[in-house]
């Protein structure tokens, strides 16, 4: 009994003080930032100020808040409307085939980003390769503005959050015993019927994590609209960023940051919460 | 017509994963400098990568970081996964929460925030300080991933293992551990990717003596990312994917 | 195999150990120094360099200073990051006594505003940032002047730089204010004049404003001399030129961090770069122009007299540095995010 005392503590506590450490802490320090008057000098001095917070209710936040929510949100769909059904597939192809096509997803992915992204705005570009496809098939008459639209963005953001997607659902649905749907389709059920009153409340916890690694860094993620999107709007993170950076206003830039996390969090409760009770729903 | 269109939305969906690098591959061929227009074929960008150690070294040092943090932070979240999922104990909301909010820190936040709790603690930026960041932040998807597979399963196979006299570690580790092996590996293959790929909290927490690939890349931006990176990036995805599918193959053989 | 030894020999000894082999740490953008002359320095002082980069001033500095400066010999920041570090007291003072090769440098380059005397910092390589246009689409008369920038016919096809400062540089410069002024109602005019572009702007480019030409996306904007002589060698017409009222232009300089540990062999380590031969060396591989007038003199021809890598003094005469702004930047940040929101 001892060694499972042993087993069960020592993993407890491997996680907590990790957490502890390295996440709690630095946790802390940004909050304890947020509340400090900025300084010039030294990025912040010990004077008590809830005036950064005050700071962030103003249209131009606002506004810069709403629009990465907007890129998030589309993304998050999108990736889930490619990722589900691919997923689906995936696990439904043969048993020895899977893991070889699952590791085929990520390979791509371990090539640097920005290499990745500037091969895209090749294929995109004016004078890139779709457009010259679509003038030489005669489907257009000069190049069509691709790259720097909104187009662009969300090709840029799907292409690089979608294995986040895809790996979740993947590793949930690929527990899913086909027996399981051949009996539901024997009992008479049609297949919108196996898929809704089955395979989706089983797969209910791979879309909630899938849309969670999806949502919660493309909030931050600025580098890809930018690069793609031409940069003329500003989202959160170049927001944060340039807090930061440019103006070496730490404070305020972490209170940005908090604000973010807390809204981003009571955001998750209620979508947690949602999912519970659809699932409940769905299964009675 | 189930299998076709089966088939036709997996190949779609690999075209549109692959289509990229097969264009970085072809221009990794190019002639002109700034990769933006076909102006010939030759090799030389091959042949300047092999004598730029500056380049090779980086990439062996962001490869080292990858694997050893993927591997820890696997290793770890696992465990919390499965501690979170069967075990009650206090504070348990609070770390999902902490878990969470890694996800949604600003890059730069984080990058700021683990740099200043170094100093305060006293150690010099470099591999040990890069590793820890790493598996930070490559935890939480582990975790994510591995717990929406294990809370699926029925409990009362645990408890039946229990009643038959199995301990904790092994009911983890030959009952759990089977069952959520896919949903490992995917944790695994995310934090190894995610880490092979940092740039802004790295720039933060490595040290002068260990550059990776990654921030040379990004630094590169500034007077045109060279097409050595591109020869680099051709050659390593390639070695990847024989790589990948020899070791499926290999375990196919065994198999029979 | 012999990666794996020296990543354990990294694990296991202390830092202390390996510093005392004699070396110098060099923090630089990615190949802004060709290896040759890391290794000419190496072979010649017997000092190891180790090289190490960034890939912003503002990153540059916040890390430095988070570090307090401990870990690194040779710094490279930009014109007003050199005054913003001195302002800070972040920088040691640069002896130059030991520079046996200081009277190289362009006097033109020399004690600028932002560094009076250089007493903290020695120039490396200088540029410019003015206007760059296709010649296939936009005639060289009708780019003239910074003001040319708002022609109704560019709608959607200019290229900026993502940086405020020069964003609203431009607009200041239009308006007859200093690209360095603090006043916020001049910056307000500047905000203003330069949302009035936005039409025009087809990209921000926060990485090489180059591209958006040779992809032909953009038919003008503004850009560095450097990108634009590349981006002519590539398509011969995208055409660079300096504005009548004046371009902007910046320096990158060498300083050292106040808490430098290898104060003298970064010293050993600039003169070295002083070097004439070593400075024409970087500025063939950089393709900027280096700040030493011996290096100039021993370069091609053809090189020499490209007005888009050396220009007219009196073309530098007209220009201006840029200088940090100290507290204005918060006024900038602020405008830029309403530029960027639209608000």
């Amino acid at each position: 009994m001892n060694e499972n005392k042993g087993f069960k503590n020592t993993a407890i506590t491997v996680n907590m003080l990790w957490i502890f450490l390295f996440v709690l802490v630095p946790n802390l320090i940004v909050v304890v930032i947020s509340f400090l008057e900025r300084d010039p000098v030294g990025f912040f001095r010990w004077e008590p100020t809830i005036s950064h917070y005050i700071n962030l209710f103003d249209p131009v936040n606002a506004r810069v808040f709403t629009h990465s929510l907007t890129y998030s949100f589309g993304t998050t769909l999108l990736t889930l409307a490619v990722g589900y059904p691919f997923a689906w597939f995936l696990s439904r192809v043969g048993r020895r085939r899977r893991p070889l096509m699952l590791m085929m997803v990520i390979v791509p992915f371990w090539t640097s980003s920005l290499i990745r992204t500037y091969a895209l705005v090749i294929l995109m570009k004016a004078n890139g390769v779709i457009n010259s496809l679509l003038v030489t098939l005669g489907l257009a008459k000069g190049p069509v503005s691709i790259l720097y639209t909104d187009v662009a963005v969300y090709v840029g953001l799907v292409y690089s959050l979608l294995p986040f997607m895809i790996l979740p659902l993947y590793a949930v649905l690929e527990k899913l015993d086909s027996r399981l749907l051949e009996a539901a389709c024997d009992l008479g059920a049609t297949h919108l019927q196996v898929f809704a009153r089955v395979v989706l409340p089983l797969s209910l916890p791979g879309v909630m994590a899938g849309s969670i690694m999806v949502f919660l860094p493309s909030m931050g993620l600025f580098y890809i609209p930018d690069l793609l999107g031409g940069a003329k709007s500003m989202l959160v993170g170049n927001f944060i960023k340039n807090q930061f950076l440019t103006s070496g206003n730490w404070p305020f830039g972490s209170a940005a940051s908090v604000f973010l996390i807390l809204v981003m969090v009571s955001m998750m409760a209620v979508y947690l919460l949602v999912m519970k009770r659809f699932n409940r729903s769905v299964m009675p | 017509m189930k299998r076709w269109v089966g088939i036709s939305w997996l190949t779609a969906v690999y075209a549109f994963l692959y289509i990229p690098l097969v264009t970085l591959m072809v221009y990794s061929f190019n002639q002109a400098r700034f990769t933006t227009v076909w102006k010939g074929f030759t090799f030389k960008w091959y042949i300047r990568l092999m004598g730029n150690q500056q380049l090779l070294d980086s990439f062996f040092n962001s490869l080292t970081v990858a694997l050893v943090a993927s591997v820890i932070a696997t290793v770890i979240g696992t465990l919390g996964a499965f501690v979170v999922s069967h075990y009650r104990f206090a504070g348990r909301k609070i770390f999902f929460g902490l878990i969470y909010s890694v996800m949604m820190s600003p890059d730069i936040v984080m990058g700021i925030s683990l740099l200043m709790l170094f100093v305060l603690m006293g150690m010099e930026t470099g591999f040990m300080t890069l590793l820890l960041a790493h598996v930070t932040f490559c935890l939480p998807f582990v975790m994510v991933t591995v717990h929406a597979r294990i809370r699926g399963f029925d409990s009362m196979v645990v408890d039946a293992a229990r009643d038959l006299g199995a301990g904790e570690f092994q009911i983890f580790y030959r009952i759990i551990l089977p069952m959520i092996l896919p949903a490992v590996l995917a944790g695994w293959l995310l934090s190894f990717t995610l880490s092979l790929d940092d740039v802004i909290i790295s720039f933060f927490v490595t040290g002068p003596e260990f550059e990776i690939l990654p921030l040379k890349i990004y630094s590169m931006v500034r007077l045109g990312v060279k097409p050595e990176v591109n020869a680099l990036c051709s050659i390593l995805f390639l070695l990847t994917l024989a790589a990948v599918t020899t070791a499926h193959f290999l375990t196919k053989e065994r198999e029979k | 195999m012999k990666k794996w030894m020296i990543l354990i020999c990294i694990l296991l000894l202390p830092a202390a150990a390996l510093a005392a082999k004699p070396s110098v740490y060099v923090y630089n953008w990615t190949e802004y120094m060709p290896d040759a002359v890391l290794s000419a320095f190496q072979k010649e002082t017997g000092i190891k360099v180790v090289y190490s980069t960034y890939e912003s001033n503002e990153s540059m500095y916040a890390k430095v200073k988070l570090v307090r400066g401990k870990g690194y010999d040779v710094v490279f920041p930009s014109t007003y990051f050199v005054h913003k570090m001195r302002n800070q007291g972040l920088l040691a003072p640069i002896d130059q006594s030991k520079l046996t090769n200081f009277k190289h440098l362009d006097p033109m380059l020399l004690d600028k505003p932002y560094d009076p005397d250089n007493r903290y910092s020695i120039p490396y390589v200088w540029g410019s940032t003015a206007l760059a246009y296709n010649a296939d689409h936009v005639k060289p008369e009708q780019m003239i002047s910074w003001k040319d920038l708002w022609r109704p016919e560019l709608k959607n096809r200019l290229v900026m730089n993502d940086d405020l400062r020069e964003v609203f540089g431009v607009g200041l410069i239009v308006n007859g204010y200093s690209v360095n002024d603090t006043d916020p109602d001049h910056i307000r005019t500047a905000f203003e004049s330069v949302k009035e572009l936005m039409p025009n702007i087809r990209v921000f480019s926060g990485d090489s404003p180059k591209q958006p030409l040779l992809n032909l996306e953009a038919h003008g904007g503004m850009i560095w001399n450097g990108e634009a002589y590349m981006a002519a060698e590539e398509d011969p017409a995208i055409r660079y030129a300096y504005p009548r009222e004046g371009a902007i232009f910046w320096v990158d300089s060498m300083v050292i961090p106040k808490n430098a540990k290898n104060k003298e062999a970064a010293h050993r380590f600039i003169d070295f770069i002083l070097k004439p031969e070593m400075a024409k060396l970087i500025c063939e591989y950089v393709g900027y122009a280096p700040a030493n007038r011996t290096a100039v003199s021993l370069m091609d021809k053809a090189l020499k007299d490209n007005p888009m890598i050396f220009p007219d003094p009196s073309v530098v005469e007209k220009g201006e540095f840029q200088m940090d702004v100290g507290e204005a930047i918060l006024v900038y940040e602020r405008y830029w995010e309403r530029l960027k929101t639209g608000l």
